[in-house]
């Protein structure tokens, strides 16, 4: 969970460098150089390249020292198939063989008592109804023997995770055996307990390390992840609240909804108007707060500015409030009967906005975030506000690195400061800046504090068709699931949704990616 | 032609001073109202008519069923010492695998927790909620906990850089004197990390002060002293309570954001420390 929570989550968290710093694999770390940056990021995405084509190789290989362990394996070894712990005996290591038999007892146990019988439901996700029984021998009410989905569902996932995960170490094991009986065979030492024991703090201290982690993700990350997809294709929604209604699997009927506009269903136009305005939010939120960013940095930074330091503290005092703080005043800030309101209306801008067209000749009021199209203009605005500091802290460390002699050539030649800008500065800027833009464009497709907090309770739509699904304009596709899961309960739809959002993320981030690093382009500025 | 210098220098500072005023109209109003006199939000006035410290007393000696300040800053804080705690060991122990270690697997494990991720939080809290409430823990210290430390391993690359530029000759020096692994990590590596660990601490210890969304969805009882102070002050402004309660609001967001403002300094020192002081080591 933690990923997620350190970037816009934070205050006064720097968010640009915390991304960089995500991507930046260690090799060059020690070097502060912007340069290197994408350097790394190009060099680990091409390792995960690597990684991808080698990975169906090793997959074969793995097949195939196993087919020979088999094949070759003493007796003892070949018993380890059904009795785990039986190479090790054969081997004289009682302790790791008990240990194995236990294992696996555990897993026969947890299956027998756990996973199958949610298993045996998981196809139908439940079959009996809630009822609540009278007893008339007791004279009392009680709740019958029910089915609850979503517990069946969980489990399920839990209980094919953990098959899976046995069925690997089930693989393994067989190997570990074999390279047992070929070490014995050779003479060679065999480990006591103790000395396994220990070898878990010397060469195998990364299995001791990493244990408690990986728990973790498995619990939080993982297992979520798998639970949200199977939720998508199923029709859990307020109707289908567990306990006390069961739902079940309705395959790719939610996509469907997704795309398809009827009387009764208007998620297909609302998602559309919806994704539109998320890639157009995003897209505009990145890029007006990176060249304010810059463009505030240069003024700041520039030769003929006069304390710049202090400038700079100016407008880092922003950072220093809380982001749910800042949001949550500005939006009491601009609301319709707000103190901007009244500073408008008394210098007279509401009546001039009036009467150019640009404010509704009904209201009294400027609706700042209460109209759809001042609303959207708000937010952009709001976001700069709230952006633009961090991105000018960034774009400093940035400035400060590009290679003077260039500059001087170019100044040598006669290039105005506005040529250098364009051709030397912004090209610099952006080839450093190319990864950490694209994150940001993501983190900000994802950006749910910004549009929640200035909208949330203030904004009600008057299109029918978006409020049949939930909708706002001004949502982006996080916020609308996010409210269908908390107000509404429409986990099927939130799941679908939740989904897309993964492939339009990944897609465009491993597109783009391996479109920047396509070339030897990162030696440009060596 | 020097005139004409000196009016673009004049301009450019007549400009800053503009932005600097529209950066810190929010910041100023939000000083203001906190020592207002009146508890609702002044709409007619900029600055309050009437100065007081009332508000800053109604917050913190004076808790009702609306306002625990004192009750969210304990659970805040309880919530953020075992999140940090546990995430940084994690994270460290993580790194050390993966930056010190060499074993089968370790690039796709990292290629694995990059791929992992990509994939947007917001989306997760639905399903890590399903399964908090199946424990059972939603509504208390040792879910919120959970939720913020248990997949904090996957966080481990800043710490990793730092460790790769720890030389390896020092490692291998410990080795050849007897050191086991365990204490190469425990006796040599965490000494030499100190200023990127103090990074990690505070960087975890601000997660639950900042975040919202999370809290919102796990803090769902209703019980004002449950929240954390996110969410205590977000039900401050609903629409029956903002009259009575804006000029509290604001006081309290002034007062979470010392702390935290102070730790964010002191964390961006050791981030640039920590950075820096790998640099002549390597």
């Amino acid at each position: 969970m933690r990923r997620f929570l350190t970037l816009r989550h934070l205050p006064g968290h720097d968010t640009c460098r915390g991304m960089i710093h995500d991507f930046m694999p260690a090799q060059a770390r020690h070097k502060v150089n912007r340069a290197d940056l994408t350097h790394c990021l190009g060099e680990s995405m091409r390792e995960e390249r690597d990684g991808v084509k080698t990975m169906g190789k090793s997959i074969a290989k793995y097949f195939k020292e196993w087919g020979t362990a088999l094949t070759k394996g003493s007796l003892w070894v070949k018993l380890s198939l059904l009795f785990m712990g039986a190479g090790y005996f054969g081997c004289g290591q009682v302790m790791n063989g008990i240990l194995m038999m236990l294992v696996e007892a555990v897993f026969i146990v947890f299956l027998a008592y756990f996973g199958v019988p949610n298993l045996a439901k998981f196809g139908t996700l439940g079959t009996v109804q809630a009822q609540q029984i009278f007893d008339p021998v007791t004279l009392q009410t009680t709740m019958n023997d029910y089915d609850n989905s979503f517990l069946i569902l969980l489990c399920s996932v839990i209980t094919l995770f953990v098959i899976v995960l046995f069925v690997i170490f089930w693989f393994q094991n067989l190997k570990t055996v074999y390279r047992l009986q070929l070490k014995k065979a050779e003479g060679g030492h065999i480990n006591t307990f103790a000395e396994d024991v220990r070898s878990l703090f010397n060469h195998k201290f990364h299995i001791t390390l990493l244990t408690l982690p990986a728990i973790g993700v498995i619990l939080m990350n993982i297992i979520p992840i798998l639970v949200l997809i199977a939720v998508a294709f199923t029709n859990y929604d307020q109707q289908h609240m567990p306990p006390n209604a069961l739902f079940t699997w309705i395959g790719f009927g939610n996509f469907a909804n997704l795309f398809t506009n009827s009387i009764t269903v208007s998620f297909g136009y609302a998602f559309r108007k919806i994704l539109g305005w998320t890639l157009l939010w995003a897209v505009l939120a990145t890029l007006t707060t990176f060249i304010g960013g810059i463009l505030l940095a240069k003024l700041i930074n520039s030769a003929t500015t006069k304390w710049p330091a202090f400038w700079r503290t100016l407008f880092v005092v922003s950072i220093a409030v809380p982001q749910f703080v800042t949001l949550l005043l500005v939006r009491n800030f601009f609301a319709d009967s707000g103190i901007v309101n009244t500073v408008c209306s008394n210098i007279g801008l509401t009546d001039f906005l009036k009467s150019v067209g640009l404010v509704g000749s009904h209201l009294t009021y400027i609706p700042f975030l209460t109209n759809p199209n001042w609303a959207k203009v708000m937010i952009v605005l709001i976001n700069i506000w709230v952006g633009v500091p961090y991105q000018m802290l960034i774009a400093t460390g940035v400035l400060m690195n590009i290679p003077t002699d260039q500059i001087e050539s170019a100044r040598l030649d006669g290039a105005s400061s506005f040529q250098i800008f364009c051709k030397i500065t912004m090209p610099y800027v952006l080839f450093i800046q190319g990864p950490a833009l694209i994150t940001d464009f993501v983190k900000n497709i994802n950006n749910f504090n910004v549009i929640y907090l200035l909208t949330q309770d203030v904004y009600i739509t008057s299109d029918q068709l978006l409020a049949n699904s939930n909708a706002k304009e001004v949502d982006l596709l996080v916020t609308w699931l996010f409210r269908l899961t908390n107000e509404y309960y429409n986990y099927k739809m939130a799941s679908a949704i939740g989904i897309i959002v993964f492939i339009i993320c990944a897609a465009f981030t491993l597109l783009s990616f391996s479109r920047m690093i396509a070339g030897s382009r990162e030696e440009d500025y060596r | 032609m020097k005139t004409k210098k000196m009016i673009g220098t004049v301009l450019q500072h007549v400009l800053l001073a503009i932005l600097a005023v529209i950066w810190l109209i929010p910041i100023v109003w939000l000083v203001a109202t906190a020592f207002s006199g009146y508890k609702g939000i002044n709409i007619a006035h900029f600055f309050p008519q009437s100065w007081s410290l009332d508000n800053f007393r109604q917050l913190l000696f004076e808790p009702d069923s609306v306002v625990q300040y004192g009750a969210w800053f304990k659970n805040t804080l309880i919530i953020a010492i075992f999140t940090c705690i546990i995430s940084t060991i994690f994270v460290v122990m993580v790194s050390y695998a993966m930056s010190c270690m060499r074993f089968n697997g370790r690039k796709s494990l990292m290629s694995f927790s990059l791929i992992l991720n990509m994939f947007p939080g917001p989306l997760l809290m639905i399903a890590v909620y399903f399964v908090m409430k199946m424990i059972g823990l939603t509504n208390s210290h040792v879910g919120m906990i959970i939720v913020y430390s248990a997949g904090s391993g996957l966080g481990f690359l800043i710490v990793k850089g730092f460790m790769d530029t720890i030389p390896t000759s020092l490692r291998e020096a410990a080795k050849i004197e007897g050191a086991s692994e365990a204490a190469i990590f425990l006796k040599v590596v965490i000494p030499l990390c100190k200023p990127i660990i103090v990074y990690q601490i505070i960087s975890s210890f601000l997660i639950p002060w900042g975040d919202f969304v999370l809290a919102k969805l796990m803090l769902n009882s209703g019980i004002s002293s449950d929240f954390t102070i996110a969410i205590g002050l977000y039900n401050m402004l609903e629409k029956s309570l903002i009259n009575k309660y804006f000029a509290v609001f604001c006081a309290g967001g002034l007062l979470v954001s010392i702390p935290i403002s102070i730790l964010f300094v002191i964390m961006q020192r050791c981030y640039v420390s920590g950075v820096t002081s790998g640099a002549v080591k390597g």
